[in-house]
């Protein structure tokens, strides 16, 4: 940030003035005006020689210079005007503010080492993680336009994309999202706090500024698709009617469509792409025993790649008359085939008898029509976005095994894409971002499944190679903390519970005081975006997900008109008529 | 300034330099009262500003023998009682000065001379002076009476002079008696009992 928006000019007036405190302890301010007139996460800003010191209101407390003149209504011993007097002069405000951030200002704007030190300094102005504390009595006021500004940048219509807006005076509040990509992230809430409605304006806004390929992985059919607020009823439309070149809808097996919407095309996995590991991951789920992976081995080494057609094949039971007249497995049997692999025949039979949930399973086939599954990556390579709807298949046992098996085969082409780049960056291009967008992200990630699935290696170690997650879940207590430790954008709206709360301050600074602030959110009004990918954290009243949202994103304006133009600008046929 | 307003009531017996004593006759004892501002004329033409802080009438021996005789004829015990050998004593507690034209509100360089007049400020003076309210510190000094007495007496008299003086300014952020009142509780405010006493006292002043 070289190009400093603050001038002298146009500051807010102070609040009131520090009074003790430290990095550790946070600064305590004494307010000088109504404490109703400051909110908790109130961004405020203190100068302090040549620094800036940028912060948040964490806690308000009230105080006085004795405790008696508190503890007694003033209004019973004494006159309306003497009680008043009293009040004003004895009792106050006491301000906590975390101080999170702070600017080299240089010397006095008038003086005449100014010039020199902004030429020598213009490119090296930037907020740094506070290291030192204002002096006493150092003026604190709330922030205005240009603090934000300075802090948190310009809204630009692509990358700086603006999500809300400062909860007191209403200064909009922008989010990196080239930055945001680059490690992966969260949004939490619980049901209702709006997180799927701020999810849906963050995957718009990647999209618009196309700064990365989006996978989503919709399990309640709610990205795509245009749908109606459960709240309110009104039309809630989806990303597919906004973006209709860019993103491409994909159904899990035959026939599933978007609601209204067909879908671009479907996926069919076929048999070939199942792996064991596929299969193990589901032990939870499926209920496996400790020798299914020994069974799961031994077809592979018999079967190879076809080991899931062979098993499933397989008849569980089957019996004939041997020579000898005894009965014995026929040929087709599990028990045959597990005889001869030398594999307990019980438990290969157990195991064939659990996976009849996944040999029911339409989307998992033989011969799929189309390799579905590759063209979803060459989709997501080309720079489009894909929303994967699952249709009727809405069980854990589907959301598990599918999510993981693409999202492995991603892993395997971004690596490739990335080695490839960085081997040879003058002939192959850089690989392109790509965010894998996970609800109900507790299932994939809690604590058993975590160290199975291919998403906590992602979360871990996939940025080098361009690809991040965009968790969105209710539960963030369920997930891995070692997962959890890895996000670098954590974005929350309200959450009830304790340990929820305490999972998403999770290794940040601060964070006893920001536990408060998270547990007082506004439902579907207010967030908290906190973590590496925002230069501090910041309570926000969010942006609405309305007409409104997609007149400003697409360049349009409000009126009819105005919108026509937009929509004609972002090459979307004009079906206002 | 209207020097005519001004009335002698006394001379001066004993000072320090943060008070003084003057003596008056009975019938001079009229004028003055607990709290009222007055002033007392130096040679080298400043002025030195004080608080009647007391007022004391010793007995002597003849009073006592009078006192204990029973039934006295009025001629005898009038002529007794203005006619006495030891003044009534006017304690005054020193608020300030005026030197070459400008007040200060603060202990004068020296205290004035036995014999010097003490003079009772008229209302211009007296809301002159006290228009900056800083000076009341120095009554908090008083430690051998009710202090919250003086002060009452003190504001009563300021506040009516500042309202006669001054009727128009009766908003709460111009008004003198709460201005007054403000840095009064400033001062106090780490003295919760005195404090309480103080503005206990003050609320008689409201309800008039």
């Amino acid at each position: 940030m070289s190009d400093l928006e603050t001038t002298p000019t146009g500051e807010n007036p102070p609040i009131g003035y520090v009074t003790g405190g430290g990095l550790e302890a946070n600064l305590q301010v004494r307010l000088e005006v109504p404490a109703h007139e400051v909110q908790e996460g109130a961004f405020v800003v203190t100068d302090s020689d040549r620094w800036r010191f940028y912060g948040l209101v964490t806690d308000l407390q009230l105080a006085a210079t004795d405790e008696r003149f508190a503890a007694e209504s003033m209004d019973r011993r004494f006159t309306p005007k003497l009680s008043q007097l009293l009040r004003e002069e004895t009792l106050y405000t006491n301000l906590v503010m975390l101080p999170a951030l702070m600017l080299d200002r240089g010397p006095d704007l008038a003086s005449p080492e100014y010039p020199a030190w902004r030429e020598l300094n213009k490119d090296k102005i930037k907020p740094m993680p506070v290291k030192t504390i204002p002096a006493h009595h150092a003026p604190v006021r709330l922030a205005n336009r240009a603090d934000i500004t300075d802090i948190f940048g310009k809204e630009d219509g692509k990358n700086m994309f603006r999500v809300g807006e400062t909860r007191e005076q209403g200064h909009p509040i922008c989010l990196d999202l080239e930055k945001l990509v680059k490690r992966s992230s969260g949004i939490f809430g619980t049901t209702g706090s709006g997180k799927s409605f701020l999810t849906r304006m963050i995957l718009a806004g990647l999209i618009h500024a196309n700064t990365a390929a989006t996978l989503i992985f919709d399990m309640h059919n709610e990205y795509g698709p245009d749908s109606t607020s459960s709240d309110t009823g009104a039309a809630v439309p989806g990303l597919k009617s906004k973006f209709k070149a860019e993103i491409r809808l994909v159904g899990l097996g035959a026939g599933t469509s978007f609601g209204k919407l067909p879908s671009d095309f479907n996926l069919e996995i076929p048999y070939s792409e199942i792996t064991p590991e596929d299969i193990l991951l589901l032990s939870q789920t499926l209920n496996l025993r400790e020798t299914s992976a020994q069974t799961l081995s031994a077809l592979v080494n018999e079967f190879g790649q076809e080991w899931y057609k062979k098993f499933k094949e397989f008849i569980v039971g089957a019996m004939e008359t041997n020579d000898e007249g005894k009965k014995v497995p026929a040929p087709k049997s599990v028990a045959y085939w597990a005889e001869g692999a030398g594999i307990n025949a019980m438990a290969a039979e157990a195991l064939h008898s659990k996976l009849q949930r996944l040999f029911r399973s339409h989307y998992l086939v033989e011969t799929p029509a189309e390799n579905a599954l590759q063209k979803m990556i060459e989709t997501l390579k080309a720079g489009k976005h894909v929303i994967l709807s699952f249709g009727k298949y809405d069980s854990e046992l589907d959301y598990l095994l599918v999510t993981n098996l693409i999202t492995r085969k991603i892993r395997d082409t971004w690596e490739d894409w990335t080695d490839d780049y960085h081997r040879d960056s003058a002939k192959n291009p850089e690989p392109r971002p790509l965010v894998v967008a996970v609800e109900e992200a507790h299932k994939l990630l809690n604590r058993e499944m975590a160290s199975q699935t291919i998403f906590s290696t992602i979360a871990r170690e996939m940025r080098k190679y361009y690809v991040t997650l965009l968790i969105i879940d209710q539960r963030p207590s369920q997930i891995y903390d070692e997962v959890m430790s890895q996000l670098g954008t954590r974005i929350s709206g309200s959450l009830g519970d304790e340990s929820d709360i305490d999972a998403v301050l999770s290794g940040l600074a601060g964070r006893q005081a920001l536990r408060g602030m998270l547990a007082k959110l506004q439902p579907k009004e207010e967030v908290l975006m906190l973590g590496w990918g925002v230069p501090m954290p910041i309570p926000i009243r969010s942006r609405r997900y309305d007409d409104k949202f997609w007149a400003e994103l697409k360049g349009g304006g409000t009126t009819e008109a105005q919108r026509k133009l937009g929509r004609s600008m972002a090459g979307e046929p004009d079906d206002s008529d | 300034m209207q020097n005519d307003l001004k009335i002698p009531i006394g001379k001066l017996l004993r000072a320090d330099a943060s008070s003084f004593v003057a003596g008056c006759r009975v019938h001079e004892l009229e004028a003055p009262a607990l709290g009222a501002l007055v002033k007392v004329k130096l040679r080298d033409g400043a002025e030195t500003y004080g608080l009647i802080s007391n007022i004391t009438i010793q007995d002597d021996g003849l009073v006592r023998q009078i006192a204990s005789r029973g039934t006295l004829s009025p001629e005898y015990e009038a002529d007794n009682r203005y006619n006495r050998n030891l003044p009534v004593e006017i304690f005054v507690l020193t608020v300030g000065y005026r030197q070459a034209g400008k007040l200060f509100q603060r202990l004068p360089p020296r205290p004035p001379f036995s014999l010097d007049a003490l003079w009772l400020c008229d209302e211009h003076e007296l809301c002159d002076f006290t228009e900056n309210p800083a000076y009341l510190r120095h009554i908090l000094r008083v430690q051998d009476q009710p202090l919250e007495e003086l002060l009452v007496s003190h504001l009563a008299q300021a506040k009516a002079a500042h309202e006669v003086m001054d009727p128009q300014r009766t908003n709460a952020e111009g008004e003198w008696y709460g201005k007054a009142c403000k840095a009064l509780i400033a001062y106090l405010r780490d003295d919760y009992e005195l404090m309480a006493r103080v503005l206990n006292a003050l609320g008689e002043l409201e309800t008039k």
